[in-house]
């Protein structure tokens, strides 16, 4: 897995590429939280490049918005290809959290609700 | 002036003096004995008035005195290049110093806390495996006031070389004993974590019922429950977001409170209830568990179920037919503190079975990267055409275990059947 990083304005896009699973799901955790503990309030975790993503992967993206929410932070996913959407809707975690289909959708609600 | 016999007398000595060490080496003596040994009969043979060895601390980038014969072991801390012996570490080079008042490079802070005083000094690196500094080696004063020769330097590059691989070789115990002591404790989780699972249903002949699980390390986050009281049989198989040591905890935590759960709350949905409530209580860590759980009435046949964002699991006729069991959708435990999970309901009749699992079943992959899937489940259990519940749990283990073809599994793997035989 790698991971790449782009800033726009006030949002941070963080696109992990390859397979999120036990092994690489540590490393995506300590890149996420060490942004939250940066400061960074709204996420974008744009999924394009994620060929496979495992409930350790998964856990990941909840402790990052757990994390948040306290803060009035967001994390939006976007970009999720077939395989990673079926491990979503079976694990019933589809309706919690927001999901756009591309990136610039998930931009701009992120930014839509961190103003609203 | 020496003369030939003399020469040959000392040459013999320096001989012998290498070959005590080599036996002290082979004689597996503890690391501290050794280097003892490797000291004395350096400073022996090169007419020395003391030796010191120093130890290399790759992690703070600093020698410190393992042993030396009047200096306290671990007294002294050297950073690299700083003295002869720490120029020395740095430079990997031998250094010859007929007068260490009179070479910058000597720091007298040491003769000054000890009342030593430092005259002539011979100091070798300890170069041990692919090159790695692991020490150096240090004599001082030559006796008589006289320097270190050509002869000595060779001399103590050979006693060099042999505490080189007494180190390297005391480093590898040290981790293989390390990594033994590690097998040991996760050796004995696994006794623990496999003695929490239910001991076979035995005396009921409305149902039967078997189940198994296999860790893909020696610890899981994956489980299984099952209990008869009365007319009921409660039954649940989860798996923890996650796998090693911290699953396997949660996953613990996850079975006492289903256990302790259906011996005092029911309907089902109240079960679940109080398990994700105590599993979302202080969990900073976002594990969770899916899970799919149920309650099967023995008398009737009619069972209750829920689905925590498990894979579903199938429900097998007694004429071979393989479907998926309706199933309620919910999210995983541990999520959400007040989610309430729904029930759905389905009866079984006589001689038809419910098979559940984990993903480690249709997630399993072979030498080429392609997943078990649910396509070769359905297959296999189309063919198992409803047998007894120990012959679906064994032969799906075998054929997941036949499919991967020896690739290790990248996670634990469990799987449930349940056949009902009438009330």
């Amino acid at each position: 897995m790698e991971i790449r990083e782009e800033r726009h304005d006030e949002v941070l896009v963080i696109a992990p590429v390859g397979r999120v699973d036990s092994n690489t799901s540590g490393e995506l955790e300590r890149r996420l939280l060490r942004h939250v503990a940066e400061g960074a309030v709204r996420l974008v975790i744009d999924l394009l490049g994620v060929e496979y993503i495992s409930s350790a992967g998964l856990r990941v993206l909840l402790l990052t918005a757990n994390k948040l929410r306290p803060l009035g932070g967001q994390v939006v996913l976007c970009s999720m290809g077939r395989t990673v959407r079926e491990v979503f809707d079976l694990a019933g975690l589809t309706a919690l959290f927001p999901i756009e289909a591309s990136q610039d959708e998930a931009l701009v609600r992120i930014v839509a609700e961190g103003q609203g | 002036m020496d003369g030939p016999a003399a020469l040959q007398d000392r040459s013999l000595r320096k001989l012998n003096s290498l070959l005590e060490v080599s036996k002290a080496m082979a004689a597996a003596i503890d690391l501290d004995s050794l280097l003892g040994v490797i000291l004395d009969r350096a400073t022996a043979v090169m007419e020395a008035e003391r030796a010191s060895l120093f130890i290399y601390d790759e992690e703070t980038g600093t020698l410190w005195n393992r042993i030396s014969g009047s200096l306290g072991r671990g007294e002294l801390r050297l950073p690299l290049g700083t003295g002869i012996a720490g120029r020395v570490a740095q430079t990997g080079v031998l250094l010859n110093i007929p007068d260490a008042y009179a070479d910058p490079r000597f720091t007298p802070e040491v003769d000054r806390q000890t009342g030593f005083r430092t005259r002539s000094i011979l100091c070798a690196p300890l170069v041990g495996h692919a090159g790695r500094l692991t020490g150096v080696i240090q004599l001082l004063n030559k006796s008589g006031g006289g320097v270190f020769t050509r002869e000595d330097e060779e001399m103590l590059e050979a006693f060099a070389s042999h505490a080189a691989v007494a180190l390297d070789r005391a480093r590898l115990v040290e981790a293989f004993v390390e990594k033994e002591r590690i097998e040991e404790a996760l050796r004995l989780a696994h006794d623990i974590q496999m003695g929490m699972l239910p001991r076979p249903l035995a005396g009921e002949g409305r149902v039967e019922l078997a189940a198994a699980l296999e860790p893909a390390r020696s610890v899981g986050g994956d489980l299984y429950d099952f209990l008869v009281e009365g007319d009921r049989l409660w039954f649940m198989v989860g798996d923890v977001s996650g796998k090693g040591v911290a699953s396997a905890l949660f996953m613990a935590v996850a079975k006492t409170l289903f256990r302790a759960s259906i011996q005092t709350e029911t309907p089902l949905a109240t079960v679940l209830a109080r398990v994700n409530r105590e599993l979302c209580r202080d969990n900073e860590r976002a594990m969770f568990v899916t899970a799919f759980a149920g309650c099967l009435d023995l008398a009737s046949g009619e069972a209750v179920v829920s689905n925590a964002g498990h894979n579903p699991p199938y429900r097998l006729g007694p004429e071979g037919s393989v479907a998926p069991a309706p199933e309620a959708p919910g999210i995983p435990l541990g999520v959400i503190a007040d989610y309430v999970h729904a029930e759905a309901r389905l009866r079984l009749g006589r001689g038809e079975a419910l098979f559940l699992y984990t993903d480690g079943v249709t997630e399993a992959t072979n030498a080429q990267g392609e997943a078990f899937g649910a396509g070769r489940l359905e297959a296999f259990l189309a063919k198992a055409a409803a047998p007894r519940p120990e012959d679906l749990v064994r032969g799906s283990l075998a054929a997941v275990r036949d499919f991967e073809g020896g690739t290790p599994p990248s996670d634990d793997l469990t799987v449930m059947a349940i056949r009902y035989l009438g009330g």
